[in-house]
């Protein structure tokens, strides 16, 4: 019983450090600073699946976990900061929501899921846990990223925040997923980043800017 | 016969230490950045050289001139003496201090801008117009912070909302009210207080017309503030009426060394901030203590 | 004696006034100062315990004559009467025969009407009788925002004011006519809070009485009045007639039952009124506006007072309920008191330089030192700062909001609107700043601003009057506890005195040590800075050698920042031409906030509405022969209807 009250407390410490990088992702301009709150939470996001509770020592947990904080940590950055070299540019200058109002937003929309979260009928065993509202907070950050910024960077960046909160939702289900599934979105997420870094550098080159904005014209 | 010595010991301490601060931030600057720097005691001369000189009032400014840094001088002296001091408590405690003290830190901002104003120059202007616009998110974030405070003692009153220790949440706080701090007090990254370019200055463009006694009762002012500020953090963070008076008191030193050597070490490791970027990092600020805030209510179940 | 004669003897007083108004107006002076203190005197006695009522079998309008004046209506004509006897003063020589030989005569008559109708709201009980003084209070209101009818902008104002106090006065029949009709055909007022089938009417008289009071969504009419009026009547209009709202709220949640939202409701329009109310009156450049804004925020602040009063009332009458209720009918008074007193002194600045934008003027200290002090004071007053008597209802509300906060109740999370309170009251400090600021100090920007001279001993005579208000409630609270809590008292029953909850008579202490620190630190600073050479240079402004008065902060430079922030909420009408090409000829730069509520939400949808009536419109264009036609369709019509329905 205190291993478990040990291992929650753990738990929620790591989802509120992952929720207050939510916060950092959704306040900074620069997108070296996003790129890395991003990375920064899919390492720590990568930490739970060792602290849930398992029956034996399971080595393919170990495996996915490994796996997921290298991917998350070391492969994607790095793709995206590359792509970011060759596209040269930093920072998102333009945003459609400013940085202060998405601060605001993402702070309240937090606190929101957490209320929310608190009148949810869930397990026992999760209630206690901020699991839901981690995972709930995770994806309205990338909701917002994705629609408040301009830059196809600090988009990519905001739907790899919502993956890491479709992640965070999974570990409810640990037990019953099968491994592989997982698995299987981490290389889909690698491949999808892999190919949108080409494609920034293609955007680049042909329209000489990186605003999604100006993609519209596109449209027909 | 008591209170008396204990205010005169207070006023003392006060008046006395307050100067201290600023020199030996000073001295961490320097001391990072490699040189001697200046004596950790330069402000008291200044102080005593400033007191003595003369004064060169501008042709278009009142008595509310020399009026504007006295208020200033005595509403922060004031909410200092309402400051508990670790151990030796408060000498004057009511329910609902807290609120005057913030509310004194506003008057002197009042009587501040009102001196600034006087001289009729677009520079002060512009630092008046900043230190007033900034400091609305400042008190915002003050006032969560007491309010965290408030709702984890259970009390409304200074010395019992600062002696146990902040519990949950005091991470956020303490972060909260550091940051805070240094936008108060106009350090870096809000405000640079070694530059002299005016376009850039919050806090030192207001008083660039000052001169002599004025100028002197208001640098006295600031350092007084920021030791203000300096216990608020220290007693925020440390379970000052959970501890022995002796080992209350070497604490309270330590932490208000520490805090001012932090305060240093940000202003030698960062830059400041460009002035559209300031409202972000007082939101910060604030989110900060409203993050505490709800721990704490959370936690208080 | 009772307070009835003394009642009686008032109303005779201000009705000699209204017959001495059209020719005699040191009479008429006399008259009201006169009716104004006997007023008072009813008022102190009601307060000190003793209610007084009065019924007769004379019946007026099919309902017998009913009076009352308890303690809560005492509480409040208090303020009337103060407010006008010291605005009739200020009125002699601002709005003076010699100047304005027209409208003077009218204005003293319809300031005496005005004063008895608001007194005679206050003591009617009797729904009927209430809504028709009700009426003739917001009548009369009308003609003295509209006294100099020949500026449109004026009677635009005024126009505005009648329409928005009239979509309140429906409401308050339909409440009226309900009331009645639920207590069987009877329209007596009284005490009814175990009748909890009445709880739904609350929300009529939220609603009638808010667009009084000026609360966020329903101040639309009150900047541009308050703007537009002589400033006797700003004065009066803001520090009083806007409480005759506050004062049906009061009146009316102590009476009937209220229903569970309410409370909520009120804590979030007055948190709303709070924040919005202090923020457009920060972006105002015409300084008139700026304090009719700052009156949204003080309702706000009143509001939220209420609103947790109300809340504490359903919670076992919690005793941080009746602190901030008492915080709430305190603020009621100081606001009264630092408001006119304001709009007195804006006044003054109007009387002479006959402009209300602050970058026009600038300097002012020099020329009118007695307004730029007393302004100053009444700055101070309504920011909220210490040691004056803001601070103290402020202090009082906080002090419940952080009672509730740190009770151990589930619902004490509603204390969040102490952040908000907090930060509408360091927008206060700012936008006060930045009005003393601009408009007093500094170079004078204008020439007119040069040659002002200061305003006459009639109108510095009552703003010493108020400012001394402002003192005493600051310096010494705790004499004003006794009849604070006999107010508390009478609004929803139980004993308990405001002194024994909070440390007011402590806090009195500290303000009075404060003031007297104040006043020696500034005789020292000002010894030493005289002892040495004192010389007089030019402003130093960074060694630039020709200065120009233009060249200071203005009042949109002042608030550029945080008008910046909030642009969304704001709204601003924007210009901007930038300087194009080696040789830039023309740039401009021009910014305008106007209510955002009014012109982005009433505006268009009244101008839909219009749309939607014009096209009405077209069906009458003239030509006979379809006039005759409509005839014929109107009786068919009929004629159908009762062939159908010919059964029944």
């Amino acid at each position: 019983m205190e291993r478990e009250g040990l291992v929650n407390e753990t738990l929620n410490l790591v989802i509120g450090l992952s929720m207050g990088l939510n916060l950092v992702a959704v306040g900074s301009s620069r997108l070296p600073m996003l790129i890395r709150a991003m990375s920064l939470q899919g390492v720590v996001l990568g930490v739970i699946p060792l602290l849930l509770e398992h029956a034996q020592f399971d080595w393919r947990v170990v495996g996915v976990a490994l796996a997921t904080m290298v991917v998350k940590g070391v492969v994607i950055p790095s793709l995206l900061r590359r792509a970011m070299r060759a596209a040269n540019i930093d920072r998102e200058i333009e945003p459609f929501i400013g940085f202060v109002p998405s601060l605001l937003l993402g702070a309240g929309g937090t606190i929101a899921v957490v209320a929310l979260a608190l009148n949810l009928p869930l397990l026992p065993e999760h209630a206690k846990t901020l699991l839901v509202p981690g995972s709930l907070a995770s994806m309205l950050t990338g909701f917002i990223l994705l629609i408040g910024r301009s830059k196809a960077i600090s988009q990519v960046c905001g739907y790899l925040i919502l993956e890491n909160g479709i992640y965070l939702f999974g570990m409810l289900l640990i037990q019953s997923t099968p491994l592989l599934v997982e698995s299987g979105i981490l290389l889909d997420v690698t491949v999808g980043v892999f190919v949108i870094g080409i494609i920034v550098d293609r955007i680049q080159r042909a329209f000489d800017s990186l605003d999604t904005r100006k993609l519209t014209a596109l449209r027909e | 016969m008591m209170i008396i010595a204990n205010l005169i010991l207070r006023l003392t301490f006060w008046l006395l230490l307050a100067p201290l601060l600023p020199g030996v931030i000073n001295k961490v600057k320097a001391w990072v950045a490699g040189r001697r720097g200046p004596p950790v005691l330069q402000l008291y001369y200044d102080l005593a050289k400033l007191w003595r000189k003369g004064v060169v009032m501008s042709d278009l400014a009142s008595p509310g001139f020399i009026i504007g840094p006295a208020v200033a001088w005595v509403a922060l002296l004031s909410s200092a003496l309402l400051m508990p001091l670790g151990p030796a408590g408060s000498v004057l405690s009511f329910r609902g201090d807290v609120l005057l003290l913030i509310y004194l830190l506003a008057l002197a901002r009042f009587s501040l801008a009102w001196a600034a104003m006087e001289t009729g120059s677009a520079f002060e202007g512009m630092g008046t117009a900043r230190e007033v616009s900034y400091a609305v998110l400042g008190e915002t974030a003050i006032i969560t912070a007491v309010l965290a405070l408030i709702v984890h003692s259970g009390s409304v009153s200074l010395i019992t909302i600062l002696s146990p220790a902040a519990g949950a949440g005091v991470a956020l706080l303490a972060a909260g009210l550091f940051i805070v701090l240094l936008a108060e007090n106009c350090r870096v990254p809000f405000d640079d207080p070694s530059t002299h370019l005016e376009l850039t200055m919050v806090h030192e463009v207001m008083i660039l017309d000052h001169s002599g006694p004025p100028l002197a009762v208001i640098l006295h002012g600031a350092s007084i503030k920021l030791l203000l500020f300096t216990m608020l953090l220290v007693q925020v963070v440390l379970p000052v009426g959970e501890m022995s008076p002796f080992i209350a008191t070497g604490a309270l030193a330590a932490g208000v060394v520490l805090v001012t050597v932090g305060v240093g070490l940000v202003e030698s490791l960062l830059a400041r901030l460009a002035f559209r970027r300031v409202p972000l990092l007082l939101t910060v600020a604030f989110l900060l203590c409203l993050f505490a805030l709800l721990v704490v209510w959370k936690g208080r179940g | 004696m009772t307070q009835g004669e003394l009642l009686l003897f008032a109303s005779a007083v201000l009705f000699g006034s209204v017959v001495a108004g059209f020719r005699w107006p040191r009479a008429w002076l006399m008259f009201v100062v006169c009716g104004a203190i006997t007023a008072m005197a009813a008022a102190m006695w009601t307060l000190q315990g003793s209610s007084w009522e009065w019924q007769s079998t004379f019946m007026l309008g099919g309902q017998p004559l009913h009076f009352r004046l308890d303690s809560v209506s005492a509480w409040f004509l208090m303020l009337v009467a103060v407010m006008g006897g010291a605005g009739a003063i200020y009125s002699h020589e601002y709005w003076s025969d010699d100047h304005y030989p027209d409208s003077a005569p009218k204005g003293r008559v319809w300031w005496s009407l005005f004063l008895t109708c608001m007194g005679l709201v206050l003591t009617v009980s009797n729904g009927l009788h209430f809504l028709i003084t009700w009426e003739l209070f917001a009548v009369c209101g009308y003609f003295l925002i509209t006294l100099d009818r020949q500026r449109g902008e004026t009677r635009a104002a005024g126009w505005l004011y009648l329409a928005a106090s009239h979509a309140g006065t429906m409401c308050l029949f339909a409440f009226f006519a309900l009331l009645a009709s639920h207590n069987n055909g009877s329209w007596e007022l009284g005490p009814m809070r175990e009748r909890t089938g009445l709880a739904p009417l609350f929300w009529l008289a939220l609603f009638g009485f808010g667009v009084k009071a000026g609360f966020f969504p329903l101040h639309i009419w009150l900047p541009s009045a308050h703007a537009n009026a002589p400033s006797h009547v700003s004065a009066i209009m803001s520090g009083v007639a806007i409480k005759m709202g506050i004062y049906g709220i009061v009146r009316f949640s102590g009476w009937l039952p209220v229903p569970t939202a309410a409370p909520w409701v009120i804590m979030g329009l007055g948190t709303v009124s709070a924040l919005f109310g202090i923020a457009f009156a920060f972006v105002q450049n015409d300084f008139k506006r700026l304090l009719a804004y700052c009156s949204v925020e003080n309702i706000g602040i009143i509001m939220i007072g209420i609103g947790v009063a109300l809340l504490a009332a359903t919670h076992g009458d919690a005793a941080w309920g009746r602190l901030a209720l008492a915080g709430a009918l305190l603020h009621v008074w100081n606001h009264g008191a630092f408001k006119s007193l304001l709009f007195f002194c804006a006044g003054s600045v109007l009387h002479a330089t006959h402009t209300r934008e602050m970058s026009r003027l600038g300097g002012l200290l020099r020329t009118m030192p007695w307004t730029a002090g007393l302004f100053a004071l009444g700055s101070l007053a309504v920011a909220g700062l210490p040691p004056l008597n803001g601070f103290v209802s402020e202090w009082l509300i906080y002090l419940g909001l952080f009672d509730a906060a740190a009770g151990r109740e589930p619902i004490a999370w509603f204390s969040i609107p102490a952040i908000i309170l907090a930060m509408s009251g360091a927008i206060a400090v700012a936008s006060f700043a930045k009005a003393v600021a601009i408009t007093f100090l500094g170079r004078p920007r204008t020439s007119t601003a040069a040659h002002s001279v200061e305003c006459g001993i009639w109108m510095r005579g009552p703003m010493l009057a108020l400012a001394c208000i402002c003192l005493a409630i600051g310096l010494a609270p705790n004499l004003f506890c006794p009849i604070m809590s006999e107010v508390v008292a009478e609004w929803r029953p139980g004993q308990e005195d405001i002194q024994a909850l909070a440390p007011i008579a402590t806090l009195g202490a500290a303000q009075m040590t404060l003031a007297l620190l104040i006043l020696a630190a500034t005789a020292l600073l000002w010894r030493q800075t005289c002892r040495k050479d004192l010389r007089h240079g030019r402003t130093w402004d960074c060694g630039y050698a020709l200065p120009t008065a233009r060249m200071q902060y203005t009042s949109a430079s002042f608030s550029g920042i945080a008008a910046n922030w909030l642009r969304r909420l704001f709204l601003p009408e924007r210009k901007l031409r930038r300087p194009r090409s080696i040789f830039p000829t023309e740039a401009v730069y021009m910014e305008h906030f106007q209510d955002a509520v009014l012109e982005r939400l009433i505006s268009p949808a009244a101008a839909a509405v219009q749309q939607l009536y014009s096209a009405a419109r077209r069906l009458q264009h003239g030509r006979l022969q379809f006039y005759i036609l409509y005839v014929l369709a109107g009786v068919a019509g009929l004629g159908i209807l009762v062939m159908i329905g010919g059964g029944q």
